[in-house]
């Protein structure tokens, strides 16, 4: 079209008048449009409302207190979660919302607890309603009002959790947060690749200009400084100045030869061999132990030492939808819903009732429910978020990833 | 050397203005004026304010006056530095790509000009995080990455996470934003003058750079500070294409912010941020704009 019939048809165009089915036509495209949009994929994937066969030992399950006590609460149509990314199992969201009538399930995800934090220091009240904090930032949660007190007359089924994960300095009467499960970072191996007796964060650190480019580390400040503090031997949740410093100096050194700091894709990049070693937790590579093509995957706890870590359900202040959140916290822990979540995320539960539903093969496995002896070995996690100096140091161990 | 139409100017004389049409003017102005107030002085005056302050308890800002986060920001320059290295590549990498492909669609395409056109605009409409997540594949140890590390026989070849994965993913994220404004200038340029250039007897190349170069000079000013600006901003294709490695201001910004909650120093690190920027662009209009005879900085 040369540029005097472009003017002409422009023209034309200025002078006919809008008729009825030309603006009809157009506003329906535009609003089609925008609805495509809005339905497309967002930072926030809600989960399906079209309900479709839930696994079969969770559908109608009328397991103990399937529902809460009180009848005449009526549950919202609507839940919002801000979670650790994959942490709940979808299968079990679906149930949830078919059994209680919540028609929008949100699911919101943080990469780590500082990020989870700084979004509520930021100002997210009445943003969500439930979150699964690490145990260790929910004293700090609760001191600057971001959690509420739990609404235990509503979530009967917190009775099912064993007692050893009850009364803990991060909650000693149990008032604002429920367990979830709990857990171990560790070192990950493809002993395909890596044929060294890995047994300890010290060989982890002197073997890493070996296999520079492939290991990958999550991005968590309070696991990443498990592998350098035990590996001298120290206290991971140390704040001695000498003591961390020591510390910045093993983590310097690793920080070249890290391929990426990555809490949601590791398993993948372990998977498809981009990192044969890694500084992670359990889940996504225990399950690429049953696949014959990547059966040589190894998580081990190394033996100088590493973190205990829990991972607790809160109740956020302000919530807008409560009584779905006390629904959905006694739903997902009646007994089957809990073990298939274990089975699905691969991390230990917190009450033995769900044992009985969990494969003997997963209770047998000493990388998901440690056995107690290695677990008396272990260390807690402490709040370490006011210690400015270990931020410090991951600032610049973060900065230095694969660099120099 | 080729003037513009608008080349000589004249001092503008301006009737004098009533009292009515002072007010109307001023309402008129209030609506922009108040959102730039609101939504861009006051933000960026709590920015500089908190860049003074000290560390909250738990992180967060508490009041307080004290220059050490300057002082902190100014230790570490290298993020500013890989900054403007990468944001200068990047920009050259758009024009290079932009021009060719701008003045095909504006004088070659013909018919499928508005074709051309929405095929660009298009992508606009998918999230530009799933467009970049996208790129994971295509550039991963199972598409090109994988390819080239077979074909050349190193199993450990890998391009995300390299600065050429960034450079990928930045010119793919911003060619569009470079292409537009020349495509315009092209449009609106005189083909008349090319023509005549050619019986004058000037070659191809003495035409375009004499002749059409200049004419749409604006225009890549233009492109060229709407591809740097946010560039330099940049964080996601550096945090996802990159890995991490590839440590830009605004992965240390959100890693401030966002991790170790210190937002003075993040504030700070911001400010100094602006002020490169603003020296940036100042330079490069006065730079681009010398040649020109005209007193007006034309910035499209």
């Amino acid at each position: 079209m040369t540029d005097q019939d472009l003017d002409q048809t422009i023209r034309r165009m200025a002078q006919t008048p809008l008729s009825r089915r030309g603006f009809l036509w157009a506003s329906g495209l535009s609003a089609s449009a925008a609805f495509l949009a809005a339905c497309g994929p967002g930072a926030s994937s809600s989960a399906s409302t079209a309900p479709s066969a839930a696994a079969p030992s969770t559908e109608g399950s009328e397991a103990p207190s399937a529902s809460p006590s009180a009848e005449a609460v009526v549950v919202e149509k609507e839940l919002l979660m801000y979670n650790w990314g994959d942490y709940v199992d979808p299968d079990n969201m679906k149930a949830f919302q078919e059994q209680f009538g919540v028609e929008k399930f949100t699911y919101d995800t943080f990469a780590s607890n500082d990020e989870m934090m700084a979004k509520f220091q930021g100002g997210a009240k009445g943003q969500w309603d439930i979150s699964a904090p690490t145990a260790n930032f929910v004293p700090a949660m609760r001191d600057q009002g971001f959690i509420q007190k739990l609404d235990l007359p509503h979530v009967p089924n917190a009775s099912l959790i064993d007692s050893a994960f009850k009364k803990q300095w991060w909650d000693p009467t149990d008032e604002w947060q429920l367990p979830k499960d709990w857990g171990t970072t560790g070192i990950t191996l493809r002993t395909k690749v890596v044929k060294e007796d890995v047994k300890t964060w010290k060989q982890f650190f002197e073997l890493a200009p070996k296999y520079t480019g492939k290991i990958v580390v999550v991005d968590s400040p309070d696991d990443v400084f498990v592998a350098p503090l035990k590996a001298l031997g120290y206290s991971l949740n140390s704040a001695d100045p000498k003591e961390l410093e020591e510390a910045r100096g093993l983590l310097m050194g690793l920080a070249p030869h890290v391929l990426a700091l990555d809490s949601d894709q590791y398993n993948t990049k372990i998977a498809t061999e981009e990192a044969v070693m890694g500084l992670t937790w359990t889940g996504g590579i225990l399950e690429l132990r049953d696949d014959p093509k990547t059966a040589d995957t190894v998580y081990l706890i190394p033996e100088d030492g590493t973190v205990f870590w829990m991972d607790t359900w809160v109740v956020l202040a302000d919530a807008p939808h409560p009584n779905a959140a006390n629904a959905f916290l006694n739903f997902i822990l009646t007994p089957e819903v809990q073990a298939k979540e274990t089975m699905t995320n691969q991390y230990a539960t917190c009450s033995s009732a769900a044992k009985a539903f969990i494969d003997p093969k997963m209770l047998a496995d000493p990388a998901i429910f440690v056995p107690d002896d290695v677990l008396a070995k272990l260390e807690g996690q402490k709040d370490n978020s006011g210690i400015k100096q270990r931020a410090e140091i991951y600032e610049e161990f973060k900065s230095k990833i694969g660099q120099g | 050397m080729a003037t513009t139409s608008e080349a000589v100017p004249v001092r503008p004389t301006r009737p004098p203005r009533s009292f009515r049409s002072g007010a109307l003017t001023t309402l008129l102005v209030l609506p922009a004026s108040l959102w730039y107030l609101i939504l861009l002085v006051l933000p960026l005056a709590i920015v500089v304010v908190m860049s003074f302050g000290l560390q909250g308890k738990f992180g967060g800002y508490a009041p307080g006056f004290t220059l050490d986060n300057y002082a902190s920001a100014f230790e570490r320059l290298t993020p500013f530095t890989t900054s403007l290295i990468l944001a200068f590549a990047g920009t050259i990498l758009c024009l290079l790509a932009a021009l060719p492909m701008a003045y095909f669609i504006a004088t070659r395409a013909g018919s499928r000009k508005s074709l051309f056109i929405v095929l660009l605009v298009v992508p606009f409409w998918t999230s530009f995080l799933i467009r970049t997540y996208a790129w994971l594949t295509i550039l991963g140890p199972d598409g090109l990455g994988g390819f080239i590390g077979d074909a050349i026989g190193d199993s450990s070849f890998r391009i995300l996470g390299t600065p050429w994965a960034v450079l990928i993913g930045v010119v793919y994220g911003y060619l569009p934003l470079m292409i537009f404004p020349i495509y315009v200038t092209l449009e609106r340029m005189d083909r008349t003058l090319v023509e005549a250039s050619k019986d004058l007897g000037a070659g191809r190349w003495s035409t375009f750079r004499q002749i059409t170069l200049p004419i749409i000079l604006p225009g890549l000013i233009t492109g060229s500070i709407l591809v740097f600006i946010p560039l330099m901003g940049e964080y996601v294709i550096p945090a996802i294409l990159g890995y991490g490695r590839v440590f830009l201001v605004g992965n240390q910004l959100v890693l401030q912010f966002l991790e170790s909650r210190n937002w003075p120093e993040g504030a700070a690190r911001a400010v100094v941020l602006i002020l490169i920027m603003l020296v940036s662009i100042i330079f490069y209009l006065w730079f681009a704009n010398r040649g020109r005879k005209t007193r007006e900085v034309s910035v499209i």
